[in-house]
Formats: C-alpha cells, structure tokens, sequence
C-alpha cells in the first residue's frame, strides 16, 4: 500500500466526499509510513507499539473497573483510535505542549504519565492525576507540559494556539498540538484558533481526529466540505492521514512540527480513524451501521503496528505479557490507593502562590537525541 | 357560657411527655367552662406511665367547653378542652392580650421600604434584631421606650437615647477595669449600692467577671521603671495641676513613639489607633469603679487633660456618665498613688494591650550625676510607673522602650 | 504625586507593567494602532511594539482563549474586551477554561481582562453592561472594579500580578469624569474594600460607578445624617469583615449597583448581610439597582433605569425615617 494517499485511505461509508476541489487543495501528507521508517528506529516502533497496547489495555481495565462499580461516572475511550495520539504525541518534543482529547490516552503515556496514576484517574482516587476533581481522560499532567481538555469542545485549540503564539513572540523553537474531533469543527472555536492561527502564523499543530461520529451525529450531519478543505482557507497546510497507520501519523505530524520550528506556521492534519466504541460505556451505538465497524476492525491500528514489527523480527507475546504485567501492576498499585480527603473539596480554586508554568515532558523518540531536538 | 363568633377556640391536647407516651389520663381540671384563664397558668393535671405533670394553658382566654372528664385515659394529641380566645370571650378581662390591643393606625405609603406590621408580640410593635439585642443587654423594657421611627417604631438611636436616658437603671457597664481599688476615702455618698442579700453589687459583679477575663485572655506582664519627677513637681505647682495629666501626656508622647501600644487585640485580630482615646480609672467608693474615655487625648495639652480628667471624674462619681463616655478607649491610665502606694500589677483593660500605673511620688535618696560626670546623693521626688501589657501583643523589649520613652518625656519637662 | 483620570490611571498601569515584566502583553481589537476604542494604550505601539500591544482578530473567545495558552506557558496576558459585553463571547473560555484550571490540574492562568463597562451614554442593549456577577457566580476567577483614579492604577496592578483570572471591571463613565492624586510607579492596591466616607447612621454599600453617586448622594439632603459609604472595590474576594464592619456600625444598610438585580453583587452583598449581619440590623435591607431589563438606548428610557443620585438620595431618606 501506499500510506498517505487519500485512495488508501479507508473512510467511513457516511463519510462526505471530498470532490474533486478538495483533492487538489488538500495536500496529501507527503511522506506517510514509508518515510516514516526513515525517522524510526526499531525501539521508536516498538515503543509506538507499546503506547498502543498500554493504551488499550488500560482501557480495557478501565472498563472492567467500571462494570465492578469502581469508577464513577461515566467512561470514554479510544479503543480503535490509539494510532492517532501514539503517533502525533510521539513526535513531539520535551519542551512541546500537548492539549489531549479524550480519545488519546498514549499522549499521556508518551509523555510519561504512570498507568497507575492513570487508573487512579479513572476511580476518582486521591493519586490522580486531578485528585479527583476532575474525571475519565479530562486531566493534564502540568509538569509534563500538558493542559487537561474541558468538555465544550474545540475549547483547547484556542489555549494551544495561544502556547504557540508565545512561543513564536519570544522566539523560541517550539511548537504546540492539540487535538479536536469531527464535531468540534462546527463549532466557532474552530475557526477562531484555526483563522488566529493562520493570520499569526503560529507554530501549532492541529490534529483533527476524524472518527465519523460526535456521539450519534455522523460526519454528513456535521460539514459540507471535509474540514481539511478548510486549512487552505485560513492560509495553511491540511493533510489527510490514515489515522489507524501509527508510523503515518507520526511521520504527518513530525512534518507538521519541523513546518512550526521553521516558522511556516500551522499544520492541520486530519487523521481519518473510526470511533471503534460508543461515545460513552453507556452508549451501544446501534445508530453505526454493523458493517462499517467490521470494515475498520480489519484495520485495527495495534494489528498493523504488531504484523509490521513481527515481520522484523519483535516478539510481540513477549511485549503483550510485559505490558499486562505493567497493568495489573498499575492496577493493584490504583485499588489500594485512598479517595480523596472530603476536606480538601473547596481547596485550590485559587492559586495563593507563584504561577508555575507548564513543565517538560517526556519525548521517548530517538530523533530528539539525534537531533538535539528543540533543546 | 358560649363563645360569640368572633371567638377563637384554642385546644387544649394531651401532651406527648416523652417519645414513648401514647396516652394520658385526666387526674384532675384547674377550671370550669367559663372561667377565667392566663396562658400558661396550669389548667389541668395529668397523669401518664411515665410521668404526672400540670399541663399549661396555651392561650388566654374563657374555657369553652371541658371535653375529657377526669379519670378518663384518652390518646396523646387528643383534644381534652377548648379556650375562647378574642373579642368575643364573655369574661372581662383582666388585661389586654398581648398583641391584641389595636395599635396605631398604619398609613400606607409609597415606600419600597415595609412598613412595620402590628402583628408583634412586644407591645404590638416589631423591633429590629439591632434593638431589640441592645434591649436584651440592657435589660430595657421595649414597651416604655418612645419611637420616632416610622409610626412610632423604635429605632436603634431610641433604644440608645433610652438607655442613656435611665437615670433610675444601673447602666450595665461593658468596662473592663484596671485593678481592684482599696477605697481609703469615701466617695461623695452615692445612693447606697444596690445589696443583694448581702452579696456583691451588680457593679461589683462585673468589675470582677471583667478582670477575670482579662487575665483569662492576655498574657499579661508587668515591668516596672523609676522616674525622677522634680521637674513635673516644679511643672505642675506652676500651672496648678496634678502629675497624672503629665503622665498622660507623656504617655501620649511616647505611644506616637510606640504605636503598637494603642491598640486592640480582640481574638487574633490586633487593631492599631491612630487617635488616643485615653481611659483614665476612676474610684467610685465602695460601688466599685469606672474607666471614662476622654476621647482624641492626643489633640489636648497637660492643662487640657487637667480639666478634663477632672469634668470625667467628677461626672463619674456624680453618675452623669453616659454610654459614649466609656467607650472606645485604646490606652489606660490607673491612679491609685494618689494613696500613697508605691507599686502595683494592674490588669489590662480588654481589648487594649496596655495600662499604664501611676503610683505615689515619694521623695527618696538617690544617687545623681552632674555634667561633669560626679556622682552624688540627692533628694528627689520619685514615682515608680507600672506598664502591665499583654504578651499576646507585644514583648518585653518594647514595653521597656515606651517606659524608657515616658521617663525621657518627664524628665525633660519645662 | 500627579494628578490623573481614572483613564490615565489604567493606562499608567499598563505602561508601568509592560515596562517592567517582558511577560506582560497586551491583547484586544484595535488596541495597537489606533490605540484602543477609548485611547486607553494610546501611543503604546511606539514604546512596546504591535507584538506586545496586539491587534487580535474580532475573536473574543480567540483572545480569551489564546491568552490562557500564552499564560499557561509563562506569560501575563492583559485582554481587552472592547466594550464588556462581548464578554458573552469568550465567555466559555474564561469560565470553563480559566476559572477551573486551578482546581482540576493544579495549574495556574495568571490573566487579566478588562471589561470596559457600564452606561449613562446612550450605548444601548450592547454597550452598556455590568456583566461582573457572571463571573462572581464562576469559580475560580477574581473580579475587581474600581472607582478612583488611584484603585484604578493600584488594582491593575494588583490583577496582572495576581497568579489567578481577573476580572477587571473599568467604569467607562468614569474615565474622564473621575480624576485624582496618583503615586508613581507600581503599587499594588489590596483586594478588599475602602471607606470612602465614614459614618455611623447608615451605610451605602457600592462599587465603581456608583460609588461617586452615593457620595454625591448623601453629601446633603438627609438632615446631617452621618452616612458611611463602603467602596467594595473588589466582589471577589468579597470584604466580608469590611461590609459586616460597616453593618455593626451604621445598622442600616442601602445597597447600589448598576447592573441588573436579579442575583447581582448587590444581592451577594444583600445575601452576607442576612446571614452574618442579622444581628445589627435596625431597618430592611435596601437595594438600588437597574430593574431586570436591556440598557435602552433612548436617554430618557435609560435615565429611567440606571441608578442615579436622586433613588440613592430617597432610598436613604427613607430608611433612614424608618
């Protein structure tokens, strides 16, 4: 196959065409996953691998814990969708800040967040990441430069659009990513972050994670025009990317990163995926058409990444048994953390000390120590 | 006899006398229908496993009707008799029910602000939390006090005006004072104190409960310093005043030095003044004593203290003080020298940090230095000054300082 | 000490900020070049650059929301809102993005906006309103609003100090009408409120604008009665010890805000006093607010609705009777 043309890329049957118009203005992402291989090293693929798989073995305790009654509220994930986050979030270098949608838990994992952190998270424990003040995936680890999502969606491609313009006033080389669903670009936040974006030229990467549904609402209810089409209004580069191709998604977005640094503005990268799961574990998405969920899961993401490193040679059971391992020890670790102290409920709403800004995050891709990165 | 219809019948029910009571026997009726009942005047006895009680009236008014006989058990809640209550009732009557005498008539106005209703209990007028709090501290009487609020409610300054006004009322005074007076001379024979058999006087009273919690609160120290007052003798013979209008200037003096010490420490909320309200402790005989303020002390000279040390005292012994007058003091100043005491611990007047004692001056022998720098022996009157203050507040080292500032400020008097 | 308008004052503030933080920015539409609908960053372009005075695009939940970004990696953005009542349209962000940050994840949005706000000019349904008790009712976002030239110096440099959002609430009416004594340099004037004239008789609780209106209100016609005025300066934090101070004092208490009545700062103020101050009260409550309705445009239908010296004036005459 040929990664990262738009004829390979396999789209949902609701999905709008894009037309003839769109083809010519979108710009395929010129690389894909053949290029990418140039970028990776083997331990770079496995550990895009490995974000992955803790992903969504993660998820899969999560909802576990969830049937036992063990986390309140309700429970997203981005089962079918790891590909997108892993991908992008491995791009990024230390001093990069990430705006995490709910669907992307291996950008948290990328940038170092601990699995039992991570279920703690979930269960509402004090050892989350929000302490329990927030829920589910809605949390950002600040000294991992990271700013945890709010719901109104597309709210945070403003705040990542702000993080680049103060990067691009006081000239330092860094860049800014966030990403947003398909939903999120009717909204009018979309087009101030992507029109600010494109009028300052900021060093920002916007990935629009493309999964056909916002909730029940398919894509052909949400855009006339696929929203990539858009990126060449505002001033600046769209492309389309198979958002289930973990080496594709990187490679997109590791472009998209060296277009910031080099002070060409924005990406808008539109990672084509398919929402795998319901909007929620409430939700049994009986509106998806049967078929359609059973033409993406032969393009489940982890089976693509796990057939390409089987072929070099990885022990992929060896990784699955290690990385099970992690889990159950996350787990453990979790369950016997305490819930939060009831006294501190009122606490923190403001801050009495010094801002502290964002801190780095951890950037795992062997590129950064060749490199130097944009250290 | 029958309740005319504009009656109001009240019931009169077997009480609940504890959570496990269901019933209640009638041992015996106080009234017969017709008569003549005060609210909460017994108007029957009651017998239950628990307990026997007299069950209180819950109304004024005529019984009505008597519906459970004596000796009968009937469940809890069951109605046992009735009582008219209203115009209607037949009886004559002893006195008004209470908030049912008409009251003046209320015009309507266009205010946006309510108008008082009648519907009080209190002499059928409804009184703001403010006054009536200020009532219950001092013990007034709401009905006697005039209004000149709005038909004629009472106001908060009518309240105060009240108070003040109450020649007759001992004034519930909220002081603290300094130190237990031993009276040698007798005051100018107030009325005699009010004896309860035989115990202390309300007055008394509260000196007492004021000190005590002042040394339950502070942390209270006292330091002392010598002073040589020769030149305030020469001063004060001069312009014909006593020492303690110099010493309250020169504490003056030394508090704009040293702030810290005007001031309140109420809880954990210490407050600094800028004027110097001074109290100034006055005897009152055997009735105890008061600390009048003479307010914005620092604005006045040593004959301006003078005199009005001597209008406070004076009016304090003649019971002229009014509420204002012992109020807001930040600093205080005790007197007993004036006895010939040498030295003494005062408590501090709650909520200041400080008070300042000034004892007798008393020639002594005391060693002098002249501006060459020999020594020699000298008669010189000298007083010692006591500063109790509060550890809470302040420490040693300053309070030291202020008596240093004090002793500076009068040995330099001209 | 100069003597300046409320309006120098604000623009002494932000002169003497960007002069003495780099991470100070200024961000609103038409702020730079032209100097800002009100001149109030007049001339900064020439001293401070198009980069640290930006002209934004018409994008208020832009200019909200990209200032959180700027802030949450170092920098200490100043947002104007043109007028406060596009506030409305980057509403979601400072509430739902700033306001909560702190609290969920522990990180802190050090920005200020300025809410140019109020009426008495004829602005209309738009360009006249006190939208402060929106953001009273939001955690996590401190609002200030002041009404003499020095608090408004010493409070804007308070806000863009603050690590938190900061609602600053700038009196249009007052701009150049209001003008005084003024320190030089960077001070910072606390959060709690100020007597703006002591009494004892009754107190009128206001802030901003009708600050001067209940001063004018009582300086006579009342009989000598001594009325205090509390300034609030600040709604959050509220000087809860200041009002109930106020409250023990005078007894009886009139309320004055310009924004609508329903659940304004004048109802909080209100709300304190009912629960902690019950036991010194010597009369109801009284509130002088503008009635639950658009600012209109006419003068006479606007005259008609704002507060004035007149209904503060006869509020106090009949509380003070009562």
């Amino acid at each position: 196959m040929t990664p990262g043309s738009d004829a390979e890329i396999p789209i949902g049957p609701r999905r709008k065409g894009i037309g003839e118009m769109a083809t010519h203005m979108a710009e395929p992402a010129a690389g894909g996953a053949d290029t990418a291989v140039e970028h990776l090293t083997v331990e770079d693929r496995i550990w895009l691998l490995r974000a992955m798989l803790l992903m969504r073995g993660l998820e899969e305790r999560a909802m576990s814990l969830y049937r036992q009654g063990r986390v309140p509220g309700s429970f997203y994930d981005g089962y079918g969708q790891e590909a997108v986050s892993a991908g992008a979030a491995f791009a990024m270098g230390p001093e990069d800040r990430l705006c995490i949608l709910h669907r992307d838990l291996a950008a948290h994992l990328i940038r170092g967040v601990t699995p039992s952190r991570i279920l703690s998270q979930y269960m509402g424990r004090a050892a989350g990441i929000t302490q329990g003040r927030d829920g589910n995936v809605h949390f950002g680890d600040r000294k991992l430069g990271c700013v945890g999502m709010v719901s109104m969606l597309p709210d945070m491609m403003l705040v990542a659009t702000g993080m680049a313009m103060a990067f691009k006033l006081r000239g330092e080389k860094r860049c800014a990513m966030t990403w947003f669903g398909d939903g999120s670009t009717s909204r009018g936040d979309f087009h101030e972050a992507m029109n600010w974006a494109g009028v300052q030229k900021l060093p920002v990467v916007f990935v629009l994670e493309n999964n056909q549904y916002a909730y029940s609402t398919p894509v052909d209810k949400q855009y006339a025009v696929d929203p990539v089409e858009r990126a060449a209004a505002y001033g600046f580069v769209g492309v389309t990317v198979d958002g289930n191709d973990v080496e594709a998604m990187f490679e997109a977005t590791r472009e998209a990163r060296e277009r910031a640094l080099s002070g060409d503005g924005p990406t808008l990268i539109e990672a084509v995926t398919m929402r795998m799961h319901g909007h929620a574990a409430h939700d049994d998405m009986k509106y998806v058409p049967k078929e359609q969920v059973e033409e993406w899961r032969k393009r489940d993401p982890i089976e693509r990444q796990e057939a390409r490193l089987r072929e070099i040679g990885v022990d992929i059971d060896a990784l699955r048994a290690s990385i099970k391992a992690e889990i159950d020890a996350a787990a453990e670790e979790a369950l016997a953390g305490p819930m939060p102290d009831p006294a501190t409920a009122v606490d923190g709403v403001f801050c009495e000390g010094e801002a502290e800004p964002l801190g780095d995050g951890q950037a795992p891709w062997s590129g950064f120590s060749s490199t130097g990165g944009d250290a | 006899m029958s309740s005319s219809p504009t009656d109001v019948l009240v019931d009169v029910t077997m009480p609940q006398m504890g959570v496990s009571v269901a019933e209640g026997t009638v041992v015996a009726w106080r009234v017969e229908p017709g008569d003549r009942i005060e609210a909460e005047a017994t108007i029957v006895e009651i017998s239950t496993d628990k307990i026997d009680t007299e069950v209180p009236s819950p109304a004024s008014g005529v019984v009505a009707e008597i519906i459970v006989p004596v000796g009968e058990t009937v469940d809890v809640g069951t109605v046992m008799a009735r009582i008219a209550v209203g115009d209607g009732a037949g009886a004559p009557r002893a006195q008004p029910l209470d908030g049912d005498t008409a009251g003046p008539p209320i015009t309507e106005t266009k205010s946006s602000i309510p108008t008082p209703t009648p519907a009080a209990r209190n002499g059928n007028r409804r009184y703001s939390p403010v006054v009536q709090r200020i009532a219950a501290e001092h013990g007034i009487d709401l009905s006697q006090v005039p209004g000149t609020g709005r038909d004629g409610r009472v106001r908060k300054q009518d309240v105060l005006a009240f108070v003040e006004a109450s020649p007759t009322e001992e004034p519930p005074l909220h002081i603290e004072s300094p130190y237990r007076p031993e009276p040698v001379t007798p005051a100018p024979a107030p009325a005699s104190p009010e004896i309860d058999g035989g115990g202390l006087s309300r007055m008394r009273r509260q000196i007492g409960e004021h000190m005590k919690r002042s040394l339950d609160t502070a942390a209270t120290c006292t330091t002392w310093i010598e002073v040589d007052m020769s030149r305030v003798e020469a001063a004060r013979a001069r312009l014909g005043v006593t020492a303690l209008a110099f010493v309250a200037r020169a504490s003056i003096d030394a508090i704009r030095e040293h702030p810290a010490l005007n001031a309140w420490l109420e809880g954990e909320k210490y407050t600094r003044h800028s004027d110097v309200n001074l109290g100034i402790a006055v005897s009152l005989g055997d009735d105890g004593l008061i600390v009048p303020v003479i307010p914005r002390a620092h604005e006045l000279s040593v004959e301006g203290l003078a005199a009005r040390v001597k209008d406070i005292a004076r009016r304090a012994r003649s019971r002229e003080l009014t509420p204002d007058d012992v109020r807001g003091g930040t600093f205080t100043i005790t007197n007993p020298g004036q006895y010939g005491s040498i030295m003494a611990t005062p408590i501090i007047n709650q909520p200041q940090v400080a008070i300042l004692d000034l004892e007798a001056v008393i020639k002594r022998a005391v060693v002098v230095t002249d501006a060459a720098g020999n020594d020699s022996i000298a008669i010189r009157p000298m007083t010692i000054l006591g500063l109790s203050w509060d550890h809470r507040a302040l420490d040693g080292a300053l309070s030291a300082q202020f008596l240093a500032t004090i002793k500076r400020n009068l040995e330099s008097v001209s | 000490m100069p003597t300046l308008t409320y309006l120098q004052a604000i623009s002494s503030a932000l002169r003497d900020e960007l002069r003495a933080d780099d991470r100070v920015l200024l961000m609103g539409e038409d702020i730079g070049v032209f100097g800002g609908a009100f001149k109030v960053t007049d001339g900064f372009v020439d001293e401070f650059g198009t980069d640290r005075v930006m002209d934004t695009p018409l994008a208020e939940s832009g200019i909200i929301g990209t200032a959180i970004g700027a802030a949450v990696v170092g920098m200490r953005p100043v947002c104007e809102m043109q007028f406060s009542d596009f506030i409305s349209c980057g509403f979601d962000q400072l509430v739902n993005v700033a306001g909560k940050m702190h609290y969920r994840q522990g990180l802190a949005v050090p920005i200020t906006v300025r809410l140019p706000s109020g009426g008495g000019f004829s602005g209309g349904p738009f360009h006249s309103q006190n939208p402060e008790a929106w953001f009273m009712h939001s955690p996590g976002i401190k609002v200030v609003a002041p009404s003499t030239a020095e608090d408004a110096k010493g409070l804007l440099h308070a806000a863009i100090r603050d690590p938190n959002p900061v609602c600053y609430m700038e009196h249009k009416h007052l701009y150049r009408r209001v003008k005084g004594d003024v320190p030089s340099g960077v001070f910072e004037t606390p959060f709690t409120a100020r007597v703006a004239q002591p009494g004892s008789d009754l107190v009128v609780i206001a802030y901003g604008a009708m600050v001067p209106v209940a001063l004018e209100a009582v300086s006579d016609g009342l009989d000598g009665a001594s009325v205090e005025v509390l300034d609030l300066r600040s709604l959050v934090p509220l000087d809860e010890e200041a009002i109930l101070d106020s409250v023990e004092r005078c007894s009886k208490v009139v309320i004055v805000d310009e924004a609508n009545a329903t659940c304004a700062a004048g109802a909080q103020v209100a709300a304190l006093i009912a629960e902690k101050g019950f036991e010194s009260l010597d009369g109801p409550v009284i509130r002088v607010a503008t009635p639950d309705v658009p600012i209109p445009f006419s003068p006479p239908l606007e005259q008609a609705v704002l507060p004035g010296v007149d209904r503060v004036r006869e509020a106090c005459r009949e509380l003070l009777a009562y």
